[in-house]
């Protein structure tokens, strides 16, 4: 992956979210990452056949997903029983012992954020093969876009080992079959979200010229 | 020479969520606007961003205490009942001989907020004082604050596993103690000051001794 700096000109305008600086990037070809001018952050990632790339990746990652909720991510073991945690009983928990709110954060960031994202870019893919638009489906995006930050999925891997290191001392820690099928979705998902190209998306749903 | 010419310069606003460059129109003065593509507000910048994003850091800030003071979680193992503060889960794995984790621990539930807080205050001061110091520098600042401010929900999500696994009536069992509660909001409400920070603050300033025209 090579790095190109924008320069300036009236075609291919870009303004910079960061620093606002007005910039034109070049045509891209390949696989190519525009850096502001003027404050370096990331204005523009061009790959080829990335809304395919997407695509397929978010299929895999919603197997995945489904596999990982099937069986046990972690159990224990003490004095002959065996408790498992799945993602899904993680919320459960915290709600069955009245913490309602926490459940439910953990409910979104675990489960249904993730899940509305990975059905979300698929339902999109899917509408722009079959030119299926409506006025839903740019805002529809939108809210998307918005609200992926809320997905955890990558943080909660971590507390599983930290849960596993904190538990090893006083019972037997057993890795569950999920937890490889997380792992995977978990890599399958930083995949996704460094080859999404939003702006594809927005150039495929929705076609509007800048009216200068 | 120096070409910098933004946006906001030339009257064109770019739609933070589809990238859509529009014309805002002439008389425009706060006054609704939507992006043609996606329907957003369209924005030059965040409107009272530095109010919001201050209010949502001095919150963080306040439920810090609590969520350092209280423990995280309640335990009770073999009738024997322990309380688990942020920083004691850090200390009991250091104890075990586990640094590794015991630092990835620390960095995310300690460090991680601590900075998130003091970065944030950084940013919203230099840009109430309008700092011309290093603006590239802060943005990127900014930016990784934005990208790290989610590992901190490490803590919750261990807390909720433990409270899954550990299930074995008096022998064994764990509960979520006061303060979860408060650093889950702690958590949130740093992401959501991220969230409505404008970081073209920071380069408006930087604009002004060569544009001059009206704010």
């Amino acid at each position: 992956m090579h790095e190109k700096k924008a320069s300036i000109a009236l075609e291919n305008l870009r303004i910079c979210h960061n620093c606002d600086l007005a910039q034109s990037i070049p045509t891209l070809a390949g696989r190519v990452v525009v850096r502001c001018r003027r404050c370096h952050s990331v204005i523009e990632k061009h790959q080829d056949n990335a809304l395919e790339r997407s695509f397929i990746l978010a299929v895999t990652g919603l197997i995945f997903f489904i596999i990982s909720n099937l069986y046990p991510l972690i159990s224990i073991k003490k004095a002959g029983l065996t408790v498992d945690a799945t993602l899904l009983s993680s919320s459960i928990e915290l709600y069955r012992i009245d913490r309602p709110l926490l459940a439910l954060l953990v409910l979104l960031t675990t489960i249904i954020v993730p899940l509305f994202s990975l059905m979300g870019i698929i339902y999109i893919f899917v509408i722009i093969k079959l030119k299926h638009y409506s006025n839903f489906t740019a805002p529809f995006f939108r809210f998307l876009r918005r609200n992926e930050i809320w997905g955890m999925l990558e943080v909660f891997l971590l507390a599983l080992f930290v849960a596993g290191v904190k538990l090893a001392d006083s019972a037997d820690v057993i890795l569950g079959i999920s937890l490889y099928s997380f792992l995977a979705l978990v890599l399958v998902l930083a995949w996704l979200s460094a080859t999404i190209e939003p702006n594809k998306i927005w150039e495929a749903t929705h076609p509007v010229k800048a009216e200068n | 020479m120096k070409q910098n010419i933004t946006g906001k310069s030339l009257g064109l606003v770019s739609c933070l969520h589809c990238e859509q460059i529009s014309q805002l129109p002439n008389d425009y003065h706060g006054e609704k606007v939507c992006c043609p593509r996606c329907q957003a507000r369209l924005h030059s910048r965040i409107p009272n961003s530095l109010d919001k994003t201050t209010a949502f850091i001095l919150t963080a800030a306040l439920m810090y205490v609590p969520a350092n003071i209280f423990p995280i979680m309640n335990i009770v193992y073999l009738g024997e009942a322990k309380s688990d503060t942020i920083i004691g889960g850090v200390l009991h794995l250091l104890e075990g001989g586990m640094w590794p984790m015991a630092l990835i621990v620390f960095v995310a539930s300690i460090l991680v907020p601590v900075l998130k807080l003091i970065v944030m205050s950084i940013l919203i001061i230099s840009v109430h004082l309008k700092a011309h110091w290093r603006p590239a520098g802060r943005t990127h600042l900014f930016l990784i604050t934005e990208f790290m401010g989610r590992w901190s929900m490490v803590d919750i999500f261990v807390l909720a596993i433990l409270i899954a696994l550990v299930q074995f009536g008096n022998l064994a069992s764990v509960d979520a103690g006061l303060g979860a509660f408060s650093y889950a909001v702690v958590v949130i409400f740093t992401i959501l000051a991220a969230r409505s920070f404008d970081p073209r603050l920071i380069w408006d300033v930087i604009e002004e001794p060569q544009v001059g025209d009206h704010d």
